[in-house]
């Protein structure tokens, strides 16, 4: 019976014991598949913010050669359809990126260029506080301060990180480089484009909470 | 419990050490490096194209390694060899398919209800204990196919999960008639639909929620029911455990997995799962012009009639004057087979199957048919199934912009030597 349920564990299924009505838990295998990199800046924003819902396969397996307009309506759909927290110039970012990836387009196409490179909407800020880093990058689809939303609330964060002298730098990984297995079933896709100091400055309000 | 995926299974030696391979690949991070090495053994004529190549097998609990569509949500597909083994598509084999990333990943029996509410006169919210103490059980042999089966044969493609064949199945299924549920709940005079949500949740708050609605005289016409048993066991935890929805002739997007509220309301439901997604064109062939709009749409709903041959392959040689069994099997959406036919000629001439056992108007039905090739070289056997409605299938496929319910006559590319 015990190495009935080594084996039942070791398969992805366990039962908390054998009797009929135990709850019946499975894993998910790990997540391997990832999105075809590019020099276009949609790569990273559909790292983050397509990863948020489902696997990079979703996209890596749609029909080849499609094109911009095509891909373009499919991040629209995204947005207007199943609630994508992406702005209307992240879907034409994204859409050349996905398009120049996997469909027709050429990363030199006026209209990729076009869509991947808009004008900036403001002026860079050399101090970017905190809570505006969480606006604009949109943490704040799956966190808040003080409760659970698909990722955990910063207080629990905090909390759970606190007397850890290698806290920052676990949080500031954990942003960067994305993590899963922590808190529950939902990965956290990566932020590699974020810069140190906006890691720094994130990792030190979410520890603060 | 028993798990299937334990007892189970005695694989070919082949099938083994392919899987082996493929799940090796799979699971590596040099998986771009060895995709070559996957192409050769796993070179399949009858593959859909797809943007990222050909799609490995993994492994999932309770399941023997199944074609990868999407890791999450998990959207799995049976490998077609598996229709040839009989008309059951057993439980570790049965494509998994989830609409959203939110979902349990452990589920107790002891705690778990099931609520019914809304236009009734009695809401209930029932144990599983209590739902299976309701009535005598009632079984069912039924097909559930996904709605975009097929869809990566589309021409024009569309986008959408990219299935081959293998999103469907047959199982023998046992719980309780939804109308003897409703019965028990009483429902209120002016109830229009019923409404069904399972423990499946959107990631975020802003994507809506899969909720999927039936006619009320349908939902009482004794067809659909609440089923806690799939081929003599419970069902595997991705195909909807403890209990999932079976609408029997019905595409699978009805068959609410993890079900969890039944709602009865006076009004059509406008969720996004009934009033926007899983609509075709309303009219009679739910089809328009390749690459057009639809001016009209209405949910999608029976399965239409299709056939397969399971025993033979896209690109298989076949002996030349030597008797080959052919076998395959065909289905619908309730009126029950009753011809199913091949040709090899390009469908100028037809010749008609045996049909095997009858295991009920909702099942695959498996036929067979003996057939002697007499000249050498390149050809094609197609297939065509009829219902007792007198409805068949086209030698032409019809298009629709959300890639649904495929039906078009199969065509396999063969060569006699």
């Amino acid at each position: 019976m015990k190495r009935l349920t080594t084996l039942l564990c070791a398969a992805q299924v366990c039962l908390a014991t054998l009797a009929s009505a135990a709850p019946l838990s499975i894993t998910l295998p790990p997540e391997t598949a990832v999105f075809k990199p590019s020099e276009l800046p949609g790569y990273a924003l559909a790292q983050q913010k397509c990863s948020t819902c489902h696997s990079a396969d979703y996209i890596n397996f749609q029909p080849p050669g499609m094109t911009l307009a095509q891909w373009t309506a499919e991040a629209s759909k995204m947005q207007h359809v199943y609630g994508a927290p992406i702005s209307d110039q992240d879907v034409s970012i994204i859409g050349a990126y996905l398009a120049v990836t996997y469909g027709s387009a050429k990363a030199s196409d006026a209209e990729v260029q076009t869509a991947s490179n808009p004008p900036p909407s403001a002026p860079p800020v050399a101090n970017v506080d905190a809570k505006t880093l969480l606006q604009n990058n949109g943490c704040l689809a799956c966190h808040a301060i003080d409760h659970k939303v698909v990722g955990p609330a910063y207080h629990d964060v905090a909390a759970k990180y606190g007397s850890d002298p290698q806290a920052l730098t676990r949080i500031t990984a954990s942003i960067q480089q994305g993590s899963s297995g922590k808190w529950g079933e939902m990965p956290m896709p990566p932020f590699a484009q974020l810069s140190p100091e906006d890691l720094k400055t994130l990792a030190t309000f979410i520890l603060q909470q | 419990m028993k798990f299937d995926f334990v007892e189970n299974s005695n694989p070919s030696r082949r099938r083994v050490l392919r899987d082996a391979l493929t799940l090796a690949v799979a699971a590596s991070p040099l998986a771009s490096l060895a995709k070559a090495a996957t192409e050769t053994t796993e070179t399949n004529p009858d593959e859909v194209t797809f943007a990222a190549g050909p799609r490995p097998l993994v492994q999932y609990p309770q399941k023997r390694p199944l074609t990868l569509v999407t890791t999450r949500p998990p959207h799995l597909e049976t490998p077609f060899p598996v229709f040839n083994e009989g008309p059951i598509t057993p439980n570790d084999a049965f494509f998994v398919r989830y609409h959203l990333a939110n979902f349990p990943l452990s589920i107790d029996p002891d705690s778990y209800r099931l609520t019914i509410k809304g236009s009734v006169d009695t809401p209930l919210s029932l144990s599983l204990t209590e739902l299976k103490a309701l009535a005598e059980p009632v079984e069912v042999v039924a097909v559930n196919q996904c709605s975009g089966n097929s869809r990566g044969y589309f021409s024009p493609r569309v986008f959408g999960a990219q299935l081959g064949n293998g999103s469907m199945g047959n199982a023998r299924w046992v719980g309780v008639s939804l109308k003897t549920l409703l019965e028990k709940a009483g429902v209120k005079a002016g109830a229009a639909q019923v409404t069904f949500r399972g423990l499946d949740k959107p990631v975020l708050p802003s994507t809506p929620e899969f909720i999927k609605a039936l006619d009320i005289s349908h939902a009482m016409d004794g067809e659909p029911m609440i089923a806690w048993s799939m081929n003599g066991t419970d069902l595997p935890f991705l195909n909807g455990y403890p209990i999932r929805l079976v609408v029997p002739g019905y595409f699978g997007t009805y068959w609410v997995k993890h079900l969890s509220e039944i709602e009865v309301v006076d009004t059509t439901f406008d969720g996004f799962f009934m009033a926007k997604g899983y609509r075709v064109p309303d009219n009679d062939c739910f089809c328009v012009a390749p690459g057009t709009a639809a001016a009209k749409t209405l949910p999608i709903s029976r399965l239409p009639v299709r056939s397969f041959i399971t025993s033979v392959q896209h690109g298989d040689v076949l002996p030349l004057g030597k008797n080959v069994e052919l076998k395959g099997i065909a289905f619908d959406g309730g009126a029950g087979i009753n011809k199913v036919e091949v040709s090899s000629d390009g469908g100028q001439r037809w010749r008609e199957a045996r049909l095997g056992q009858d295991l009920g108007r909702f099942s695959f039905r498996e036929w067979t048919l003996a057939i002697t090739f007499s000249s050498k070289g390149a050809t094609q056997l197609m297939v065509r199934a009829s219902n007792s409605a007198g409805e068949t299938q086209p030698l032409q496929a019809d298009w629709n912009p959300g890639g649904y319910r495929r039906h078009v006559v199969e065509t396999y590319h063969l060569t006699v030597a």
